[in-house]
């Protein structure tokens, strides 16, 4: 019977502006004047200070994977920093049992001028490993990494996938009872990432470890998580099995994305090959959308082509539970450099009623991933009026045929 | 993080982070634990500090030698110094190492913060990790300094045929560890509050230089007029390089009481710098 491993009770977090962002002694003096007379009424909350958590408990148990998902500035990442032990708790206390590592960046530590051989070693030991066991694990890190012929070339040389995938490598092969992952997936190539995401899950499945993970990636959180907790404004407001912590986040926020645009492939989201101009959703004819309404889902982008590679760019929508409700493609194409846009429309009926999120995945050759815009359009398809609601995704109309036939 | 003993009615949990923690509590059996990542930091300052560089390592050896040299030049030729009959190469020589000592360990443990900000905030392990590894990595600079410093005595020894060594030389490392105390101590104690006031920064970097005047590195303690002898010596560097010198030449007394006072605040500075440090070292990480 696994028993908690951690156990988190009234954890508050208090940061202070003022002090957060002057880094002078005056400013501090003066503040220190100014507390002064304030003192005794610190109960009620001063304009300068910023609570990060409020009155976290939960309880943990030993080999379930738990995520925490929430907005940017919901107190995720806080949480995290205080079971690390890097930052204390303002009230509260958290108990544990068990080694805990935590990865809230690959490759912590690391240094430039060091060799990889050397950075293994270095990374290792910041994360709580003991040179022993490194030197056991060491042929099985370089080995998962890929990048044996430089083993021993300095990390400065190194592209910055291979420099992301010894770093991880050093993190999955940590011997630790309990494992705090930050957003730490959300780099290096595709595959990678796969290789990263099968290792995780054999990691709590396999070898019974409890796992906390941040993402803001819901697919990945949902395959690895078996417990979901939703953080809002420094509050744990739900708790419970993933699907339905998930659907009940993006229907809070009922984010409306109709469109993004960017003006200069400079500052514009994308990588070498591809920078996004333009992303929208448009009800054809309609203010509001509904069911009945037909789409226009356009992507406008500067490709920089690699070569003279073949590219083709894909368009994925997603329902509020992350699952992929429809994924179409453009066919292959060879163009050099210059601004493409892509149109999908979608037909009237097709949407049944709901939150829906859309991806852009761009892809080269047959099925390489080079970029993908996820969840940037999001929309919500209305009920369409005079109608009670309809089950199902989709809601395509194909007839259903009656026949009366004599008795 | 606390280890905890075993609790009835609960499970018997071996961890505990909370708000605070006793200022007793030193943390020193978990960097016992740790000891592996003090070894990895030392390589990694030393590895990055002479990459990319011609003569690498030769600067350490070549750093005092050319010190010296300057001084030697600019004391005893121009400004013309007493070295109170210790031959100036070694007088000059002794007072620059120690000094260099004392500066390096300070500053090492000074910029722990600020240096490794990136690692504290992603990462947990005894923050006291850094300055011990730096001061293990200006202790071993140090060592080869200290056997350049013998190489060139026992030298000058046989050639001159003055043989004035007393056995109390072999005391000399209680010096050491004395400077690298109250190096170590004022080191940690103002990291805390430069990672907060950068001003602590430029004070610091005065500060270190006018005391470097009042600190007998390139004149004898003898020249101080008899008004001021009382203030100067408890210094607690001045007993620290005169008995160095002393021991090595006999060429003056060892003021025992001195010796004792220095002691004592070295080691004081060191305590309330490492529990100061445990118990800012978390906060601290909110302000920078």
């Amino acid at each position: 019977m696994p028993g908690p491993v951690i156990k988190v009770e009234n954890v508050s977090k208090r940061y202070r502006l003022g002090i957060l962002n002057s880094g002078s002694l005056k400013q501090d003096i003066a503040a220190a004047f100014r507390r002064k007379g304030a003192l005794q009424d610190s109960a009620i909350p001063a304009a300068n200070e910023l609570w990060a958590l409020r009155d976290i408990n939960f309880t943990i148990n030993q080999g379930e994977a738990v995520g925490f998902i929430g907005r940017n500035g919901a107190g995720k990442s806080t949480l995290m920093k205080i079971l690390s032990h890097i930052t204390q708790p303002t009230t509260g206390n958290i108990k544990g049992i068990g080694r805990l590592a935590s990865l809230l960046e690959v490759g912590t530590g690391f240094h430039p001028e060091l060799t990889g051989r050397e950075n293994i070693f270095l990374n290792g030991h910041i994360l709580g490993m003991k040179k022993k066991e490194i030197l056991r694990k060491f042929d099985e890190i370089v080995d998962f990494s890929g990048i044996e012929r430089f083993i021993d070339t300095p990390v400065k040389r190194y592209s910055s996938g291979m420099y992301v995938r010894l770093a991880f490598s050093v993190a999955a092969h940590l011997d630790h009872d309990i494992l705090i992952v930050d957003e730490a997936l959300a780099v290096g190539d595709t595959d990678f990432q796969i290789r990263c995401l099968q290792k995780m899950r054999s990691v709590t499945q396999q070898e019974n470890k409890t796992v906390l993970f941040v993402s803001h990636n819901m697919q990945a959180i949902r395959d690895l998580c078996g417990r979901l907790m939703c953080l809002y404004d420094g509050y744990i407001i739900e708790d419970g099995a993933p699907a339905k912590v998930i659907g009940n986040y993006l229907q809070r926020e009922k984010m409306q994305y109709l469109s993004q645009q960017f003006d200069k492939p400079g500052e514009a989201p994308g990588n070498d090959e591809v920078r996004i101009k333009q992303v929208s959703v448009e009800a054809v004819g309609k203010k509001i959308i509904d069911a009945e309404t037909p789409l226009t889902i356009a992507c406008e982008y500067w490709q920089f082509p690699d070569g003279d590679s073949e590219y083709m760019v894909g368009v994925h929508i997603y329902d509020w539970s992350w699952i992929c409700v429809a994924d179409m493609h453009s066919e292959g194409y060879k163009r050099g450099e210059g601004l493409i846009s892509a149109v999908c429309t979608i037909p009237a009926g097709f949407l049944n009623q709901g939150v829906y999120y859309i991806s852009f995945d761009f892809i080269k050759g047959k099925d390489k991933k080079v970029w993908s815009f996820d969840a940037c359009l999001s929309f919500e398809v209305q009920q369409s009026p005079g109608y009670k609601g309809w089950n199902g995704y989709v809601r395509p109309g194909f007839p259903v045929n009656l026949s009366f036939n004599k008795s | 993080m606390q280890y905890l003993s075993n609790m009835n009615n609960e499970p018997n949990w071996e961890w505990e982070i909370s708000t605070s923690h006793k200022w007793y509590q030193l943390g020193l059996r978990e960097l016992v634990h740790y000891k592996d990542i003090i070894v990895s930091f030392y390589r990694r300052e030393l590895l990055a500090a002479y990459h990319q560089s011609v003569i690498g390592v030769s600067w350490i050896v070549l750093q005092p030698l050319l010190t010296t040299l300057f001084y030697f030049l600019v004391f005893n030729k121009i400004v013309k110094v007493s070295t109170d009959n210790t031959p100036p190469v070694f007088f000059y020589m002794s007072g620059s190492i120690l000094w260099a000592y004392f500066s390096d360990c300070l500053s090492g443990a000074m910029y722990s913060f600020i240096h490794n900000a990136h690692i504290y905030n992603k990462v947990y392990f005894p923050r006291l990790v850094v300055p011990f590894s730096m001061a293990l990595n200006h202790t071993v600079r140090f060592a080869i300094q200290f056997g350049l410093f013998l190489l060139a005595y026992i030298i000058f020894m046989c050639v001159s045929g003055r043989f004035v060594m007393s056995w109390q030389v072999l005391l000399t490392p209680l010096l050491f560890m004395q400077i690298m105390a109250f190096a170590l101590g004022i080191g940690l104690i103002t990291s805390v509050y430069v990672a907060r006031y950068r001003d602590v920064e430029h004070i610091m970097s005065f500060l270190l230089r006018l005391f470097m005047f009042v600190t007998p590195v390139f004149y004898p303690a003898s020249i101080v007029p008899e008004h001021y002898r009382m203030i100067f010596w408890l210094n607690p560097l001045t007993p620290m390089i005169e008995t160095f010198r002393t021991l090595f030449f006999q060429t003056g007394t060892l003021h025992f009481a001195y010796i004792a006072v220095s002691a004592v605040t070295s080691v004081s500075v060191l305590m309330a710098g490492l529990v100061l440090f445990r118990q800012k070292e978390l906060k601290v990480m909110d302000t920078i």
